[in-house]
């Protein structure tokens, strides 16, 4: 109750004096957002101007373009699948059972992102059957590594917004057993964070380079990066569209995301928070 | 004892609802469990009769959740077993051990509204949509929250959360019910009316259930026993009136209800004098004292004496001056400060406390009963 009488009197008088006086902190952060823009926007702009309207057109036609966005597609699938599968019983794991090694568990996952990947490379090599080291899948288990950190991070925010013991032992005391608890309790209550891990790994694959150009493959990326020596404006309106894409993909999933977690109390989806709203008091 | 009249009258009329609870027994076996070097429980024991409510009581560390957590399945005891109508489910996993548990925080799920929340272990069972759902709706009439079966738990209340789940445990139609200080979250009002329903359920379901509590109040209105625990053991286990009349050591006496400590002068045979009266000393089960200190044979002790069993008389150049009043409704509690700088507590009807202003000069005397002694402070 708390909580949310706070943030209702703390909103009110903002409101009623908002048009009238104009508070200098009000001023700053526009001032921010519009710095802000620019310099995300101008960019965009610049090369959407640099791009034409006709090139957009003759994107899909290239040679390689479907090939190469199906082959990012199929990859962004496969590594989110593993990394899921992987991360989420890992993580469910730590938080029930070994609370205490949560601040190594964060530390491990953080390695990806300071080693430089063709150490990666090599290790994932050193490590991956035989049979995939012809395929461009091996890739799908580089991105696993890189996605580690993101999608942990996620996860456990969720978990974090829950009382898991509490869930996970009344779920136990009602007659359910582990496969039950997880199926049923535990997921449905990160369906958000979840979300959160699948569109990072997701945006994460789409937009990998080094890996995919190191290992010879022509993901999406490295397809735009090839056409651009051929056509320049071809393969900006391509990073546009990609771009573009992925946008309106994180924006759905947000939107989706955040309507479901609302109608059961859970907070809006961000992408590392999953704050979930204070129980109203006695 | 009211308690227990009204749970046999209970049963005498057949009000009691045929249940698969009905007749079970459990029974706590010299359980010992050990976190590092810190003794949780040390050789507990309780035995509890069919549909019995028993309350543990203690102060935070005394043992008493783990010993609940071992009876529900999530933690195991070192050595010791656990039987439920005689047999031992010491190696029964959590989800089959048939018992319906509330827990302190609000553990609802919060992606399922009040009525999927109550029929998840019908659902368990494998119990029909249909009928599950009729179940799960008379439960919540039996908490009075019929209303409120559409809705998700981060709509419903604190107090509100706390009775589905009561509903939510007892849906199962558990074998035990257990209680890890369901109330302890709640504002005082809510608390108090939660309570009653507790209880009222309980004897009406018959269920036997094993209540955890550091609130005494709450263990003394509810349990038909109440089990007083200490670093892992168990000081007294005994009827609520019983454990208040009769405190079986210095420690129950103290932390159950208020308790006056007035030096004394222990005798080698077996009499105490306080306040000027040579009285005989209760009979405390011969056990060591607190920190393991035995209990004196003969010198200076603290007598421990309740606030209602003090009298006093106003008089000029009394033992004691009156320094403050507590108006308690029917009784006011007087401060009275003896020579020796004590300070002991003594309930008079309010109407008779009218004439007792702080500064009023009183003679405080001990009846000549009985009294519990303990190690002077």
């Amino acid at each position: 109750m708390a909580a949310v009488a706070e943030t209702q009197e703390v909103r009110a008088p903002r409101r009623a004096a908002g048009p009238a006086t104009v508070q200098p902190g009000t001023v700053w952060r526009w001032v921010v957002l519009l710095v802000a823009a620019v310099y995300f926007l101008v960019p965009l702009l610049v090369a959407f101007r640099f791009a034409g309207i006709k090139a957009f057109g003759s994107v899909v036609s290239e040679p390689g373009f479907t090939s190469s966005l199906g082959l990012s597609v199929r990859l962004a699938f496969v590594t989110t699948v593993i990394t899921i599968v992987l991360m989420l019983p890992t993580t469910v794991y730590v938080h029930l059972r070994l609370p205490k090694i949560r601040r190594l568990m964060e530390g491990i996952t953080i390695l990806p992102i300071v080693i430089p990947p063709v150490v990666l490379i090599v290790g994932v090599l050193q490590i991956a059957p035989g049979s995939l080291k012809s395929t461009a899948y091996l890739l799908a288990l580089e991105y696993v590594v890189l996605a580690m950190p993101f999608a942990y991070r996620a996860i456990d925010a969720g978990l974090r917004a829950l009382d898991l013991k509490t869930i996970v032992e009344a779920s136990n005391s009602l007659g359910a057993g582990w496969i039950n608890t997880l199926v049923r309790v535990v997921l449905p209550n990160l369906t958000t964070a979840l979300l959160s891990a699948v569109v990072l790994t997701v945006a994460l694959v789409l937009g990998e380079y080094t890996m995919a150009s190191l290992a010879l493959y022509q993901t999406f990326p490295v397809w735009i990066y090839v056409n651009s020596q051929a056509s320049g404006q071809v393969s900006v309106a391509a990073s546009l569209l990609a771009l573009f894409v992925t946008w309106l993909f994180l924006m759905l999933i947000t939107v989706l995301g955040t309507r479901r977690s609302r109608r059961t109390g859970g907070g809006a989806v961000t992408l590392f928070t999953v704050a979930r709203q204070e129980t109203r008091g006695n | 004892m009211t308690t227990n009249t009204t749970r046999d009258a209970a049963v005498a009329d057949g009000s009691r609802q045929t249940t698969g609870a009905r007749g079970t027994s459990v029974v706590l076996q010299n359980l010992n469990r050990a976190f590092g070097v810190t003794k949780a429980l040390d050789g507990l024991s309780i035995e509890m009769a069919p549909g019995e409510l028993v309350a543990l009581l203690g102060p935070s560390g005394c043992g008493k959740t783990t010993a609940l957590r071992i009876v529900a399945g999530f933690e195991t005891a070192d050595t010791g077993s656990v039987l439920v109508d005689g047999k031992d489910i010491s190696h029964v996993p959590a989800n089959r051990r048939d018992m319906g548990m509330v827990f302190q925080s609000y553990s609802l799920f919060p992606n399922m509204s009040a009525l999927d929340n109550v029929g998840f272990g019908l659902r368990m069972r494998k119990m029909g949509p249909a009928q599950r759902r009729r179940r799960a709706g008379e439960l919540l009439d039996m908490v009075g929250l019929s209303p409120q079966a559409r809705q998700f738990p981060h709509q419903l209340s604190g107090g509100q959360q706390q009775r589905v789940a009561l509903a939510r445990a007892l849906a199962i139609e558990p074998r035990v019910l257990l209680l890890d200080e369901p109330l302890s979250a709640l504002d005082a009002k809510v608390r108090l009316q939660l309570r009653e329903q507790i209880r009222t359920l309980q004897q009406r379901l018959g269920t036997t259930t094993l209540f955890v509590t550091h609130d005494q109040e709450e263990a003394l209105s509810m349990a038909d026993r109440v089990g007083v625990m200490r670093q892992g053991r168990l000081e007294q286990i005994a009827a609520p009136d019983e454990l208040y009349d009769h405190p079986a050591t210095a420690f129950v006496a103290e932390f159950v209800g208020v308790m006056n400590r007035i030096p004394g002068e222990l005798a080698a045979d077996g009499t105490v004098t306080v306040l000027g009266r040579t009285v005989q000393v209760q009979d405390q089960g011969g056990q060591g004292d607190e920190d393991g200190q035995e209990r004196p044979s003969a010198g200076p002790v603290d007598v421990l004496i309740r606030p209602e069993g003090l009298t006093m008389q106003v008089i000029e150049h009394g033992n004691g001056i009156v320094t403050t009043r507590t108006f308690l409704g029917s009784v006011t509690r007087v401060a009275v400060l003896l020579s020796g700088d004590v300070t002991v507590q003594i309930d008079k009807p309010s109407s008779e406390a009218a004439a007792l202003a702080p500064g009023t000069s009183v003679s405080v005397t001990v009846p000549p009963e009985p009294v519990l002694i303990a190690p002077r402070q």
